[in-house]
């Protein structure tokens, strides 16, 4: 799971050009919307693109999002339990 | 109304009212991000941007600052007229790179958001919140006698006591930019003519 | 002022005005599921314009230049040049001279012929389509393209405005065109912006918006010749939110602002409706009504027209223009198609019943209204001459 957090936070870094933030940066149990990283609803699209293109998980419904992306940890969480690759 | 401020951004170097402010490395194109981080400027969401808005933002930026005008204060008398070639070209070919290859097709939301050339007067309008018209034209080519005409009786019609107009593109790693802030009353130096809107794009 | 004194639009429901016209009386939709098309990975639904019978009607266009031009033309081309054509004969004025300016508005134009091989690359180009519409009319001035997102139909038509009360020209021909592709639909998808069903403006149930193809064109005069005018063009604004890129102001600063400037100088008395946007995302619609509410405007009638169109984008705000201004003259109000129970926060009037305009005589403006990525916000005010 430390892995999967790790090269998650890699990840939402490069798709989501925090070009000054490091992986250190993120706490994995602080929201990820809101204050904090300072993301916004383009951002969120670009997670659920993410989720399908590094592991193969389709949302049908982007209103999941909202509890997926809660934080870095919940994210890892529903990845675990629903990656296809 | 008058020419209040410029700045040009070409390919190797940027020029704020007829100074060089940064120049690239021998032969090497500008880089934004690096222009960015030379001008000292803080606004991470810069880097979210596409080329033509990087190019535009930077353009706007140093010459809204040097105007003393803030980033907080509502500006309903300020417009925005940009003009370019290429609309969103640039990004526009990102975009298409992300579907079309079926095999890998991942549609990325934030590469299309700025398939559309009047984004650049947006992200200007957020960092400024400058409120006014914002309008974004394409021409064939750079023509100051277009640019003069369409920004005179836009600023005539919304009575605005500011605009930042002017040319903002970017194509094949080139910016082409020349923003100009222009005001009602000012020092009387340059006046808002397409003459000195040609001389400031030479 | 200036006068429409010939129109046309080329759309999924037929290639003249009268015809769609007579659709949306009819309430007939043009939107359809589309599976597959474009190579686009899921289905959509979209108002799409037929590319065989745009080619026949193309074909069958006189235009003397025309042979000594002949290029494989793509549909976007095609379809622009259709329209304005015929809204230029109806218009019956010579769209050669020097005191005649095209201007054109749209977001993408020929966006598709990115990455194919052996097309003329300047062919992608937003000025291009500009010029050989101006070429295909002998006309010699330079063209100007508005590129303002999903406002660009207003804006069009407010440069028109310009152009003509400045002096500089008599009649400017607004074309507004947008041609759907790969490019753009999975653009709107990857927003997921796009209802699985028709879309139900201003409704509670509604999902998303339903795109559309189409060209429409009205050719302006600075007067009233021979008393040809359909409409006039009062006024118009357009303001930034200068808020988000892609999601429109949760208190509707600019759109507000706009209204505001609008309506300065009428009484909402003297409005017969307010044709929105209405695209029927969740956003846009709530967006609309907390400004026309803000404006004080919440007696007016409103609607929207997407459902029959979708949402064409660059050309939307000309074909919605067009489409209200024969509403106007006919004393009536449009009803927004699909629409039940209001899902918008403000109390606004909007029905899914098409109805007379109560006090005709008092009420000869209407107002068509857009809103679009990149923070801006257009409407324009217009008046019914008949």
């Amino acid at each position: 799971m430390e892995q999967l957090i790790l090269e998650l936070k890699k990840q939402i870094i490069e798709v989501l050009n925090l070009e000054d933030v490091k992986p250190e940066d993120i706490d994995s149990q602080a929201p990820l919307f809101g204050e904090g990283l300072g993301l916004d609803s383009i951002d969120a699209l670009e997670l659920i693109v993410l989720m399908e293109k590094n592991y193969g998980i389709k949302l049908g419904d982007p209103a999941q999002g909202k509890e997926i992306f809660k934080s870095v940890e919940t994210m890892a969480e529903y990845i675990e339990a629903n990656r296809k690759k | 109304m008058e020419i209040k401020a410029y700045s040009r951004i070409t390919a190797d170097k940027m020029v704020v009212n007829g100074s060089t402010v940064y120049s690239s490395s021998d032969g090497e194109n500008i880089n934004l991000t690096d222009l960015y981080r030379h001008l000292g400027i803080d606004y991470p969401k810069f880097f979210k941007m596409d080329n033509l808005c990087k190019a535009g933002f930077l353009g706007a930026e140093t010459i809204i600052r040097d105007a003393g005008m803030d980033t907080v204060t509502p500006k309903k008398d300020c417009d925005i007229v940009l003009f370019n070639s290429t609309s969103s070209l640039d990004d526009d070919i990102a975009y298409n790179n992300t579907i079309e290859d079926d095999a890998n097709y991942f549609p990325s939301p934030s590469v299309f958001v700025y398939t559309l050339a009047n984004i650049v007067t947006g992200e200007i309008a957020i960092r400024n919140k400058i409120m006014g018209e914002s309008s974004f034209y394409v021409l064939k080519e750079f023509s100051s006698s277009i640019i003069y005409s369409v920004v005179k009786e836009t600023a005539q019609e919304t009575s605005a006591n500011a605009v930042l107009c002017g040319w903002a593109d970017f194509l094949n790693n080139t910016p082409d930019v020349l923003l100009m802030l222009l005001q009602r009353t000012g020092d009387g130096k340059i006046q808002f003519t397409a003459e000195n809107i040609n001389k400031l794009y030479r | 002022m200036m006068y429409a004194i010939g129109d046309n639009i080329v759309c999924g429901l037929g290639f003249n005005t009268d015809e769609v016209y007579s659709s949306v009386r009819r309430d007939i939709s043009g939107v359809k599921r589309c599976e597959g098309t474009f190579g686009v990975h899921e289905p959509f639904m979209a108002s799409l314009v037929d590319e065989s019978m745009v080619d026949d009607v193309f074909d069958s266009l006189h235009n003397s230049r025309s042979k000594s031009l002949c290029r494989d033309y793509t549909k976007f081309e095609k379809m622009m040049i259709i329209s304005a054509q015929n809204a230029i004969e109806k218009a019956g004025v010579d769209a050669s001279g020097r005191d005649f300016r095209f201007i054109l508005s749209t977001t993408k134009g020929n966006v598709d012929l990115l990455g194919r091989q052996n097309t003329d690359s300047e062919r992608v180009y937003l000025w291009r389509s500009a010029e050989l519409l101006s070429e295909w009319f002998g006309n010699t001035n330079i063209p100007i393209v508005v590129s303002n997102a999903c406002v660009s139909g207003a804006c069009a038509q407010i440069a028109a405005s310009r152009e003509i009360n400045s002096g500089t020209c008599r009649y400017v021909a607004v074309v507004g065109a947008e041609v759907l592709s790969k490019f753009i639909v999975s653009g709107f998808q990857s927003f997921k912006a796009l209802s699985s069903e028709e879309c139900r403006p201003f409704d509670k149930s509604r999902t998303g918006l339903n795109l559309g193809e189409a060209a429409a064109t009205i050719v302006y005069s600075s007067d009233n010749e021979e008393n040809k005018g359909n409409f006039a063009f009062c006024s118009g604004a357009i303001r930034n939110d200068a808020n988000h890129i892609s999601g429109p102001s949760r208190t509707a600063e600019g759109l507000f602002n706009v209204l505001d400037t609008l309506t300065e100088n009428i009484s909402s008395e003297q409005v017969a409706f307010i044709n929105a946007h209405g695209t029927a995302t969740l956003y846009n619609d709530e967006m609309e009504s907390i400004a026309i509410s803000r404006s004080g405007l919440n007696e007016i009638p409103v609607n929207s027209l997407k459902p029959y169109f979708g949402h064409t984008m660059g050309a939307a705000g000309v074909l919605e223009t067009i489409i209200s201004s024969r509403a106007a003259n006919d004393g009536i109000v449009l009803g927004s198609r699909g629409f039940a129970q209001s899902g918008v926060s403000c109390s606004i009037n909007i029905s899914n019943m098409t109805k007379n305009i109560p006090e005709r005589g008092q009420a000869p403006y209407f107002i068509k209204m857009l809103s679009g990525f990149g923070g801006s916000n257009a409407a324009i005010l217009l008046k019914r001459v008949l």
